[in-house]
Parts: structure tokens; sequence; C-alpha cells
């Protein structure tokens, strides 16, 4: 690993590390660039998830760790991170940037050279997104964000209000929503139910997802009754509880990767979200 | 409409969730459940299956087979076949669920009795289990076993739920006996029950082939006569015949190989887009490449039996020295072909096909090679070490595609070199490949047929065999002619240098 302190610097490690790398017989291989925006308080979370992530969807990584009370600075380090696949390995680049001061504004004219050309870009943004400027710069760089709205704190209905506006310009795709998604196949298992009322123990934003997904697929309003646990462990409509889904759920580093699968809009998580957020579908 | 759309149009919270197709309840009966198949690949697939839930909840097993043995020991040996043989780590809640279900019927296949009993057994677990009179059976059994089980089974046959019968290759052993058995089969089961098994079909790298050519713009145009000067299949075994030689000397390459999987990849390879991916539009393509090829004359095939050599280093006994061969046998281990397409996409594109035993590596590849450049404007010497572009679709090991292209080598002057841009599953998809057991045993069990060998495929496939070995009746080659561990006999390189070509190099 080396630092590097422009992106032509960042590019001449690049080539060097590929040329270590084919001597070695190994491969290089991307699926997509993948950009992690990791503000201070996420970065210790953040190394691991992308540990287990990269093995499974090679791809570039960028992760970019924002910190606008620093004085100005860009400093990055190129990895090569390599698995072992039959008598070879398979390769993929990881460049860390810390953006200090003002440069962290403007993390798009960072991102953009450095992005592999012709693949998808997943951007996660870790932690609740501002909806500023510099979000909406790197959104418009990315052909999916990925959030996680548990990671957003209390205050939900305002954060969801603002990611609703997203959806006509970027997918979204939400690791919350992909946690509910063995309770929703529970739910849509015991439908037919008038579904007025649901309550739901786990996190805040899983209950308030749970409770706009009903709200917009039955047309009508719900009631939603949260009681505060880490994961999502009972669900009740209409005061009769669901049965619980079978196995364990899935790691975070799962959740990450099955979401880099997806190309698609998920249309049924915007209707949720703007039902939580309180906003009417468009026209 | 399927069904989840049926599903999802009547329950507004299913729409978005994306709903697996899981099989309908029902009772997998393995007919020869004490052979090598079951225990190193359908048990394990099963396994798999349910380890991933993709099983029905109400599923039951019944091993039938001649061994005596209880319902506890083969419980037993089929839960030590998982722990050997499966790809997912053993827990124990998956293997109760499998387990929970499994029954053993000892029978004779000509037994009555045994046959009253299955039915008696089978009948119980749609009770206990659910199964609903739903009812696989496969068939891992001799085709002489087979007649004799069909006619058993459908005269048993009650009014409750579907059957389907999945089929082991060899699927008779020429064109008649191939007609013989579908005519037996006919009265009791249409064809829509019936599932001939070829595995190369599950193979996720087989399936590609149809990925690459029908989702890519770039490869269907140059997919023709005008393009590709000739295809090279090879299916290559650095194995023996591990203690098969009763199987083996009936049936040889030609019958072992050639007739079922090799066919399978001329078929994929050739074959016009399909309207859909439906089943019968898939197989009515593949039906028409196998009517439109070409029986070779004796010149255009070459057949070799191996003798004493070395593979990876050992020395290995020939085939006349096996355990239970011949030692004059003359059944052929190698097949070398040359095969014409003769429609409007192939004509004159030789296809060049060849398979064995104990040759110096396992590979199954697809190779297109392409034309040279018409008129590269270079000076000879610089093109020296440019070979064509060459297409090829590794089916196993190192499932991918590569292509090699013509790259200048760096420096003063002009010196074009081949290179190869290598495309690996593994590498891109970081994810296990299932295993083609596992893709066809649950396709049976959903009903759809697109990856099985319809009637009329099997009788194509069995008149060109048909053909090929009237011809070898005629004369008696000199076996052995190649060495283990070696690509063949030499008549074989001679086939494709007539043509002023070469075999690939490995």
């Amino acid at each position: 690993m080396s630092t590097a302190t422009s992106v032509g610097e960042i590019e001449r490690e690049l080539g060097a590390l590929r040329d270590d790398a084919s001597e070695n017989a190994n491969l290089r291989t991307s699926v997509m660039t993948h950009l992690a925006w990791v503000p201070a308080e996420w970065e210790e979370a953040a190394q691991q998830v992308l540990a287990g992530l990269a093995e499974r969807h090679p791809s570039r990584t960028i992760v970019l760790f924002p910190r606008p009370e620093d004085a100005d600075c860009f400093e990055a380090e190129t990895a090569l991170h390599c698995f072992p696949f039959g008598d070879r390995s398979v390769c993929a680049e990881v460049i860390t940037i810390r953006l200090g001061g003002e440069r962290s504004r403007h993390p798009a004219s960072v991102v953009l050279p450095l992005l592999v050309a012709d693949l998808p870009v997943f951007c996660r943004w870790r932690g609740r997104p501002p909806f500023d400027e510099v979000f909406d710069e790197l959104v418009g760089v990315a052909d999916r964000l990925i959030v996680d709205s548990t990671e957003w704190g209390d205050d939900l209905v305002p954060a969801y209000r603002e990611l609703a506006r997203c959806f006509a310009k970027t997918v979204v795709s939400d690791i919350a929503w992909a946690r509910t998604e063995r309770w929703r196949r529970m739910l849509a298992a015991a439908w037919p139910f008038e579904g007025r009322a649901i309550r739901v123990k786990g996190t805040r934003a899983q209950a308030t997802l749970l409770a706009g997904w009903l709200a917009s697929r039955l047309s009508h309003d719900v009631e939603l009754e949260h009681e505060a646990a880490d994961i999502l462990t009972a669900v009740a409509v209409d005061g009769e509880r669901i049965d619980a889904p079978p196995g364990e759920p899935p790691p975070p580093a799962d959740l990450l990767s099955d979401e880099l699968d997806r190309f698609t809009r998920d249309e049924i998580y915007e209707g949720a979200v703007r039902a939580a957020g309180g906003v009417d579908a468009p026209e | 409409m399927t069904q989840v759309e049926q599903q999802q149009e009547e329950n507004p919270l299913a729409v978005g969730l994306q709903l697996r197709r899981t099989p309908d309840p029902c009772a997998f009966v393995i007919f020869g459940a004490s052979g090598d198949l079951t225990r190193r690949k359908l048990l394990p697939a099963l396994y798999a299956l349910a380890y991933r839930r993709l099983l029905p909840e109400q599923f039951a097993v019944v091993g039938a087979a001649r061994t005596e043995e209880t319902d506890e020991e083969f419980r037993a040996r089929m839960e030590e076949a998982v722990k050997e043989h499966a790809r997912d780590p053993f827990r124990q809640d998956v293997w109760d669920f499998l387990a929970g279900g499994m029954r053993y019927v000892a029978t004779d296949f000509a037994d009555d009795r045994g046959q009253d009993e299955l039915a008696g057994v089978l009948n119980e677990l749609d009770e206990q289990r659910g199964t609903r009179g739903n009812r696989v059976y496969y068939f891992a059994v001799p085709p002489t076993a087979i007649a004799t089980l069909v006619g058993e089974l459908g005269e048993r046959r009650g009014s409750r739920g579907w059957t389907r019968l999945v089929i082991e290759k060899p699927f008779g052993r020429d064109l008649a006996s191939a007609r013989e058995l579908n005519e037996l089969l006919r009265p009791h089961f249409p064809e829509e029950e019936i599932f001939r098994i070829d595995h190369y079909l599950g193979k996720e790298t087989v399936q590609n082939m149809l990925a690459l050519r029908f989702a890519n713009g770039i490869f269907e145009p140059i997919w023709n006569r005008q393009f590709i000067d000739h295809v090279q299949i090879t299916v290559a075994e650095s194995m023996g015949i591990e203690g098969r030689a009763g199987f083996y000397e009936q049936s040889g390459a030609i019958r072992d190989i050639f007739q079922n999987h090799l066919l399978q990849l001329v078929a994929l390879t050739a074959m016009e887009p399909p309207i859909d991916f439906s089943s019968d539009q898939v197989r009515n393509e593949k039906v028409k490449v196998l009517r439109s090829l070409h029986t070779p004359g004796p010149k255009s095939i070459v057949r070799g039996q191996y003798g004493r050599g070395f593979v990876e280093g050992e020395e290995v006994p020939g085939y006349r020295e096996e355990p239970r061969v011949e030692p004059d046998s003359l059944t052929e281990t190698y097949v070398a072909a040359k095969l014409y397409v003769d429609n409007w996409r192939w004509a004159d594109t030789p296809f060049y096909v060849r398979m064995g035993k104990r040759l110096p590596r396992r590979e199954t590849a697809i190779a297109i090679q392409f034309k040279q450049a018409p008129h590269p404007p270079f000076e000879e010497a610089a093109t020296e070490g440019l070979r064509p572009n060459v297409l090829v679709v590794h089916v196993q090991p190192d499932e991918g595609v590569s292509l090699s292209i013509g790259a200048k080598v760096p420096g003063a002057g002009m010196s074009i070199r081949s290179v190869h841009m290598d495309f690996l599953y593994g590498g891109a998809f970081r994810t296990g490949l299932p295993e083609a057991y596992e893709r066809l045993i649950l396709d049976a069990m959903l009903g759809d047929a697109t990856l099985f060998t319809r009637t009329d495929e099997v009788e194509e496939q069995w008149s060109l065999v048909d053909a090929i070995v009237a011809a070898w009746k005629r004369d008696r080659p000199a076996f052995p002619n190649y060495a283990a561990g070696t690509w063949g006999p030499p008549s074989a390189d001679e086939l494709i240098h007539r043509d002023g070509r070469s075999w690939r190099r490995h």
C-alpha cells in the first residue's frame, strides 16, 4: 500500500499494482465501481462490511472519508485485495481517499476520473445523508444509491420525505428495507387481513417502512405501534401475531451484497417510503 | 398467467417480493438407490436444494433397490453420502428435514410384491407427509430395468396428483431400442411427463452458451459460415473407466459421450435463436440442428483405444488390461469426427469434435475459430506470432469464456502476437456454481423440461450414432492405438491436418 496526493498518482499506483498482479498470473476482475461515502463516525463499521464484500463482488472500490472540519487535504491509498481462486488469485482494487476541508465539498471531481468505464456505479452512503449539494453531486455520478435508514436515528419522517425526492433521479436501495423482506413474505402469506394497525418490534426504520408498505399496498392509513429493538423480532397486524420467518437474519455484508446484485427500481420500496414520509405518489 | 403472477395479482402484498418457484408437494422415488449416482450426486443435490429451502415443505424421498436394507440403514448411508459429497456444510436441521420423510423399499424390479410395497409406502407418505399423490420417479438403473419398471408403475398409477419420470442416460443403445423404450413409455406416460436427463445441460457454462449467443449483440451477427472458419469441441477425461467395465464394454465413447453430451454441445452451438425460452421452442431448434447433421463418411471419423501410458506422472494400465475388460476388446475409448451441419448458416463449416478417456487432462471446451483477417497490411514476419481469433467457452474446469486477439508487441517496429482475454465465472461471480443435478432435479419437480432431451432429439442422436457404428462393423481396428496420457491416435491429427487445420493446443 502506498500514499498518493493526486488522481494522477492514484492512476500510476493502480497501473503498478496491475503489473504486479499480472506477473503473478492473477486475474483482475471488476463487475462495478463501488463508492462508499464514510463520515468519521462510520469508519469502523464500514471497514468490517467492506472486508466481507470485496470477495463476493470483485469491484473497484473507492472509499471516501470526508473530513470537512480538517484542513484542506487529499490523501489516497491504493491497494490490491486478492482472493485465492483455483491456482490463481482474483484481485480487486481498493482506493481509500481522505478529503479534508473544502475538498470534501466536491467529491464527484475526485471520483469521476477513477470510475471503471462502462460498468455500473453503486454508491453506499453511510449514516443519514444531508441531502445537500455534496450528496446530490455524488449521487449524480452513481447508478444506484444504497443507504441504510436504520442508521438515520429516530426522526425519520422528514428524512424519508427528502429521500423520496431522489427517486426521480436515481435508483435507491435501503438495507433497512432489505432486512424486512423475510417478514414481508410472512405478511404476504398471512394476507387477507384488513391491515389498519401494525405493531412492530424492531428498529424505528423497519417499523416505519413496514407501516408505509402496508399503507401504500392497501391504499389506506395504517396506525403504527413501535417497540424499539435492535433487530426485527415480532410483527402483529390488527392485533394478530404474524409467524416469524424461518432461519436466521442474513449478516450485513450479505444484505449489501444482495443489493449490489439488483439493478432495477424497486417501486414497492418507493411507495413505502412515500407513504412513510407522507408524500403523494407522482402522477 | 404464471402461478407467481396470479398470486401477485390477487395479493397486493406479494407484489415485488421475488417469489421463488417452489415445487408442489411430492415424493421423490429413486430406483437404483444403492448405486453410486444416488450417493455421489442425487442425495447431495437434494440436500443442496433443502439447504436453500427450494424443496416443498411436504416432501419425501423413497429409495428403491435390490439390496436388503432397513429405513434406518438407508438413512444412515445417505447421511454419510451427504457428509462426504455435499457442497454445503452439514446442518442437522436440514438433514432432519430430508431424513424425516425418507424411506427405503427393497425390491427386485421385476417383483410384483416389491412394487406393491412401494405403492403402499407412497400412499402412506401421502397421508403422513402430505405429498398429495405427486411423484417423481428417478431411474438411476440400466435401460433393461427401466422397461420392466415403466410397465409396473403404469399399471399401478393412481388418479391423484402428477407423475414425472426422470430417466438417466443411456436412453437405449441404438435407434431401435430407444424407439422400443419410447413405445413402452407412451401408453402409460405422455411425453410431458418424461424427463430424459443429460446432466451436461444442467451445467451453468453450457447454459451460458445460450446467454453468450443470444444476450450479446456482438456475437450473433458473426456466428455463421461467413465469419467462422470452423468449430472444435473437446470432451476430454483423464480418468479411465473406473471399474465400470460392464457398462463401458457395451457403450464405448460413442454411446457414453458422443450420443448425448457431445451432440448437445453441437446443437447449442449451432442452433438458431429460439422464439422464446419455453421448453418446446428451445428443443425445436436443437432438433433442427440434429436433423441437419451430415452423417460423416468413414474418413471423417476416427476411433481409438488407449494402451498403457502415463497420466499425471503415474503409470496407468491400457484399456484391455482393466479388470473385466476382454483382452481383445474392440470397444473405443476415443472418438474424433468431422461433422457438418447442412443448413444456410453452417454449410461447409466443419465441426471437429473429439472425446476420450485417459487423455492428458480433463477439459470440456467449445472453441469457435474465426476466419483470418482478409488482408493484414503487415509484413509476413510481423504476424508470425498471430493466430486466428478464437472464442473458447470453457465448460469445465475453469468455467468461463476466453477470446484470443492479436495485439502489437510494444517497441519499435510492428510485431503482432496473440493474447487472451479471459472471463472466469468464479472470478466475476463469487458464488459457488450449483451442481448440474440440483438444477435438473428442481426443474423436473417444477415440470420444466427445457433442459431435458425430447423423444425426437434422442431418436435423431441415435440415428447418427447407428450410421457411424454400422461402418465400424466392417473393419477391425488395430487397438490400442494411443498411449494413455496423450491426445488420441495419430489418425485424429491426420483427420484435421488433411483440411490444413490442427487441434487446439492445450
